[in-house]
């Protein structure tokens, strides 16, 4: 019954079409503008760490890239995670350099792109030895520390908006591949950020 | 044009794939793997003849000696053990039953390893203690261990504690009474009673305050941290006479580690003279848990076990109420020592309760042995 009631009241009260208010004119705020060949773009990161096995790393990254359908670009993140066991708190950063091509497509004020990235992944390790403080601990036997490069890639959707002028609102995410130890380690990576496209 | 930016990008993407064929070189990511690093190591010689102090004597079974880090508990012995014995059979149960009021009294094990008579071992540890062992606040507080030396007989790797077995109370329900001990045999400790020479592990936090827990006078504080120290002992019949102040202890036999950590000497001696340092204790605070007398009569003199009848200590007045306590001592056998105190009335917690929970005085046992 009071469904019904409610249903009933959606469509009697539902806007008048005759009185409805004209579609307004784009903001000249709003308007779009750009979109050459060169697009610039930084933002949050999210992701799992390359090599750190738990956790979430979190950072900001950066690109720059060039072309129409086929684009070629670099970019280059930081992210770091800190998680700990009973023995050790572990702080692995990650820097990911990756040379991207990736093949994309205009649709409105939209832009839908598939992004292949390939570089190393630069990881630094901190570990520091849980009550090593509070024992007594002092350099190595308290905290150790290594920077290892590993091979890695990214395969990326990206969506992004044009908002306003040469301005883009750009969401990205997708798998990532290190080889850790010999062995493929799978993750994934997202990033949303603003993006500049003159 | 465009294939000249083509050869723009060639030198950074060869530098990229330069540094991805770098994985695997130089340093290795650990993560929370790879063995972990002791918060501190001790190194243990254990010295003597085990032949000559094997229980039972002439046991020429194989034997399987370990080592074990022992953190002490705080513990005060009940004051029937410590005032005058009212009568010879006192004298008899505080000598059978009661434990030397300045023993190391275990708390917890904290970590095993096999050790051979001669060769060093070496001991670590991968937790601090815990707070529980600690006694002080988190601004001032200190643990001591001893290193306890012993015949894993049951295999198990670790040193069991024993608790000192009492005889049967009118409240024990049926299959309650406790069982035996475990069958480890201990042949030593660093650190078996204050009375005599020790070396003792610490760890202290904070600041260091003199305090009731294993003191000792004359002797420079331990260092914050592990440390291991070694102090020769006072006289327990000084301690005794003068209740409130403690004998100061040899300077010169005061001795804390360096930088370097010595070696923890442990001789090997007798089981019976050394075997209270794996004894916990059911009550730390010197209180006493007198028992409902059961209908039947309990042990009073097997195993080795003598009784005494004596008024109920106290240091205030000569006696309490004029209420008699039963006083049984432990079996020989027992690795531990320890009392059961039965009383004609009274409660589980209070021996002086207004409205008893028990209240034989009228009529006795027919075994109730004391005058009331």
């Amino acid at each position: 019954m009071c469904v019904a009631a409610l249903v009933v009241t959606a469509l009697t009260v539902g806007p008048d079409p005759a009185v409805a208010a004209p579609v307004p004119a784009v903001d000249p705020m709003f308007r779009v503008s750009g979109g050459g060949r060169l697009a610039v773009d930084g933002g949050l990161l999210l992701g799992l760490p390359a090599a750190l096995g738990t956790g979430l790393s979190t950072g900001v990254g950066a690109g720059i890239s060039s072309g129409d359908r086929f684009a070629w670009g670099a970019r280059v993140s930081w992210s770091t995670a800190t998680e700990s066991s009973l023995l050790w708190t572990v702080t692995q950063a990650d820097l990911r350099l990756r040379a991207t091509a990736a093949i994309q497509q205009r649709a409105g004020r939209g832009q839908f792109a598939l992004r292949l990235g390939l570089g190393p992944t630069i990881v630094h390790e901190s570990r520091l030895r849980n009550q090593g403080q509070r024992a007594g601990l002092t350099g190595s036997d308290l905290e150790t520390s290594a920077w290892v490069p590993l091979p890695a890639a990214d395969l990326e959707g990206v969506v992004a908006l044009h908002v306003a002028g040469p301005w883009l609102l750009l969401l990205s995410g997708g798998p990532a591949l290190a080889i850790v130890d010999g062995g493929a380690r799978w993750g994934w990576t997202a990033q949303l950020g603003a993006g500049w496209q003159p | 044009m465009r294939r000249a930016r083509a050869i723009t990008l060639v030198p950074p993407l060869v530098a990229l794939a330069a540094l991805a064929a770098l994985g695997g070189c130089g340093d290795r990511l650990q993560g929370f793997g790879g063995p972990p690093t002791p918060l501190v190591s001790f190194q243990v010689l254990v010295s003597g003849d085990l032949a000559s102090v094997r229980k039972p004597a002439g046991d020429t079974s194989p034997t399987s000696l370990q080592v074990a880090l022992v953190w002490g508990a705080q513990w005060l012995t009940e004051p029937f053990c410590v005032l005058p014995a009212e009568n010879p059979d006192a004298s008899a149960v505080i000598a059978a039953g009661c434990r030397d009021p300045f023993a190391f009294t275990p708390l917890r094990v904290a970590a095993d390893v096999p050790i051979e008579i001669g060769v060093p071992a070496t001991l670590s540890l991968f937790d601090l203690p815990a707070a529980d062992v600690m006694v002080g606040d988190i601004t001032a507080r200190v643990a001591y261990g001893a290193m306890v030396v012993y015949d894993d007989r049951d295999g198990s790797g670790t040193l069991e504690v024993a608790m000192p077995h009492r005889t049967r109370s009118g409240f024990d329900e049926p299959g309650q009474f406790d069982g035996g001990d475990s069958p480890d045999i201990v042949y030593g400790a660093s650190f078996v009673t204050m009375t005599a020479p020790d070396q003792r592990v610490v760890f202290r936090e904070g600041a260091f305050y003199d305090t009731g827990f294993y003191p000792r006078s004359g002797c420079p504080h331990p260092r914050p941290g592990f440390s291991v120290v070694h102090a020769g002992g006072f006289s327990g019949d000084a301690a005794l006479m003068n209740p409130g102040s403690l004998p100061p202890e040899d300077p010169a036999s005061c001795t804390a580690d360096g930088e370097s950590d010595p070696i923890i000497n442990v001789a090997l001696q007798p089981p019976a003279s050394v075997e209270e340092v794996s004894c916990v204790q059911r009550r730390d605070d010197s209180s006493v848990r007198y028992r409902e007398p059961p209908p039947d009569m309990p042990e009073l003199t097997s195993g080795g076990r003598v009784h005494a009848c004596a008024h109920l200590p106290t240091f205030d007045a000569p006696t309490q109420g004029g209420l008699i306590q039963l006083v049984v001592s432990g079996r020989s056998s027992d690795r531990c020592k320890g009392l059961t105190h039965y009383t004609l009335r009274g409660c589980r917690e209070n021996v002086s309760c207004p409205v008893p929970d028990w209240d034989f005085t009228a009529t006795p046992p027919a075994w109730w042995p004391c005058d009331q």
